[in-house]
């Protein structure tokens, strides 16, 4: 069983390469991949560009978006064990996207380098800090998600608000980009500005990793095993807001990738927290770039936002989530 | 109206010819000199392009209401007079002011121009213009409700002369890039003036008025000019697109051209300046060849 395991956890890393591969053909030009292949970086012929600044930073986000959604709801279910966590549960993409709002309708300008990811990553922060203390002193997981609840719901009120007042006209028409994705139009600026986020997420959950393992057993037995203290949840959830905050910050807010993926690759990894993260973040990027090739191929440029692809997808599922909770399936 | 109530003070039986000469000498000199005097003296608009045309082509005496949008710097081309009221397109706003003429849009304040016409208040609706013939009809009717003020006839004259200049043998490759990866096919006002600048609209061979474009389109199609809508300073998802860097590469060889917003709310105001800019674009996009 295991063995088969971890041969389908092959075929999904054997898989990203081809799906990029995929990614890079997709699109309503039709272009000589192998002759812009082969131009290179700087090539200047449309195909050229079209291939290396276009197709290439597109897909290369989505699979790190994908990834740090996938991780970061990878993360929050192990931590508050509950199946049907995910990182915007607790304000970390309402937190990170307001602070991108406010900073880019009424601050400083796209161009502003490190700003926005930093603020949309300070949001994000202060919104877990936020639920972190409303929660209180060694709060259960279920107080957790309802502090959560409380204060993506003020945040998503503040962010209509500011939107209503933002000096540009069509401020009030984009929150709905926002809330649903996307990844049209971004480049390598993007991409670099969420990199190392994603990265020190990354670093930050694995860091956790034995923590979340022992949380299984529950947060007595945990802390017996030597996981006592707020060092180690709050580690968790410093890592879910960078490496979500960031993805946010770059794409706005994408559902459900976060919600569904780690309950594809959990029997996978034989229900282990800790290799469930990295699996979960192999498996989001995969998701993120097939939803993705799916919106170039099939709905061109009218471009149905992604957020609404990824939803359409974990709609479905989390409709049989919840029937097998029902049946008991669900440990 | 006024040339209805000109054709009203008219005779109604047949008359000898001396007498119809008469009658036709006056209907003119009514049409030329009275019409203003006879033409509404206070005029409300609950249109911000009207609003746009009204500060710019009317006496401010004789404007009594705008609408709020009119006070917002992004509209706003035109100095506001301090007697003016600003209204948000609500029927008892106006009703206070007593207008002898309410402009109206083709779209939007369709509520308060319905109750204010049920109160018996004039209310005129001016068409929209999204292309030429649209725009010289809207110019038109401006003119029959307003009197034929200098600038509007000047207007009018200057834009009828651009048209009628005949189309450049070679035209140079265009496309425009607007707001949320939108682009002007055939049939948009965008559209034509380009093709009376000289250029071949890339777009309009989708066949699509309105349609949208992603930006390997844009890249693939490689225009000599890419036009973007200007005006948006503050930053917006739906501008992302105008700032991705592969743009950067028509900005530094000067193949843009920006379109000024008006042309975008409020084409009246800036359709002739647009054509003979583009015009000019042209001519040194040629000469640089």
């Amino acid at each position: 069983m295991f063995e088969h395991n971890k041969t389908a956890i092959a075929l999904l890393a054997a898989a990203l390469p081809l799906a990029l591969l995929a990614a890079l053909l997709s699109g309503p030009v039709s272009i000589d991949f192998t002759a812009a292949l082969r131009e290179g970086w700087r090539g200047d012929s449309s195909d050229a560009v079209i291939l290396w600044q276009l197709r290439l930073p597109r897909a290369l986000l989505a699979i790190l978006v994908g990834a740090a959604l996938g991780m970061g709801g990878a993360a929050m279910q192990g931590l508050l064990r509950n199946p049907l966590a995910e990182p915007a549960l607790l304000g970390v993409s309402s937190g990170a996207a307001l602070a991108a709002i406010l900073l880019l309708y009424y601050g400083l300008a796209w161009h502003s380098g490190w700003w926005l990811p930093l603020l949309s990553i300070a949001g994000a922060f202060i919104a877990v800090l936020s639920v972190w203390l409303l929660a209180g002193r060694g709060a259960s997981a279920s107080r957790l998600v309802l502090a959560g609840v409380a204060i993506n719901a003020f945040l998503s009120a503040l962010m209509a608000l500011a939107l209503n007042y933002a000096p540009s006209m069509f401020a009030m028409q984009e929150i709905v980009f926002w809330l649903l994705g996307s990844l049209a139009n971004r480049g390598w600026d993007q991409l670099l500005l969420a990199l190392p986020f994603i990265l020190a997420g990354a670093v930050l959950l694995f860091g956790c990793r034995q923590y979340l393992r022992a949380l299984t057993l529950g947060e007595a037995s945990a802390a017996s095993l030597g996981f006592s203290g707020r060092r180690y949840p709050l580690g968790v959830l410093l890592g879910i807001a960078a490496a979500v905050g960031a993805a946010v910050a770059v794409t706005g807010t994408i559902g459900f990738i976060g919600l569904v993926v780690p309950h594809l690759v959990r029997p996978l990894v034989r229900q282990d927290p800790a290799r469930v993260l990295w699996a979960s973040a192999l498996c989001g990027a995969l998701l993120l770039l097939l939803a993705d090739i799916l919106v170039l191929n099939f709905v061109g440029a009218q471009e149905l936002r992604i957020g609404a692809v990824t939803a359409f997808i974990g709609a479905p599922f989390f409709f049989w989530l919840i029937v097998s909770a029902r049946r008991g399936g669900l440990q | 109206m006024p040339p209805e109530r000109a054709r009203r003070s008219g005779p109604r039986r047949p008359a000898p010819a001396i007498g119809f000469s008469v009658v036709f000498v006056l209907a003119i000199a009514i049409q030329l000199f009275c019409l203003p005097a006879l033409a509404a003296q206070r005029i409300a608009s609950l249109n911000v392009c009207l609003d746009q045309l009204l500060l710019d082509w009317v006496d401010h005496r004789r404007i009594v209401s705008v609408t709020w949008l009119s006070a917002n710097p992004h509209y706003r081309r035109a100095p506001l007079p301090e007697h003016v009221t600003l209204n948000r397109g609500h029927a008892e706003e106006l009703l206070g002011l007593r207008p002898d003429l309410v402009l109206a849009g083709q779209y939007g304040a369709n509520r308060a121009s319905t109750r204010l016409r049920e109160l018996g208040v004039r209310v005129v609706t001016i068409p929209d213009a999204y292309n030429l013939a649209q725009l010289q009809q809207q110019l038109r009717a401006l003119g029959e409700e307003l009197g034929l003020g200098r600038e509007l006839n000047h207007q009018a004259r200057r834009f009828e002369q651009l048209v009628r200049q005949p189309p450049a043998e070679q035209p140079l490759t265009a496309m425009i890039l607007s707001a949320n990866n939108l682009t002007y096919g055939g049939g948009m006002l965008e559209h034509e003036l380009l093709e009376l600048a000289g250029f071949r609209n890339l777009a309009a061979e989708g066949g699509q008025r309105l349609q949208r474009v992603m930006l390997e389109q844009v890249i693939a199609a490689e225009p000599q000019l890419l036009v973007l809508y200007g005006g948006e300073q503050a930053f917006a998802l739906a501008h992302l697109a105008a700032r991705h860097p592969v743009i950067r590469r028509y900005v530094d060889s000067g193949r843009v051209f920006i379109l000024p917003p008006e042309l975008g709310f409020c084409p009246a105001l800036v359709a002739a300046d647009v054509l003979e800019a583009l015009q000019k674009k042209r001519e040194s996009l040629v000469r640089t060849q």
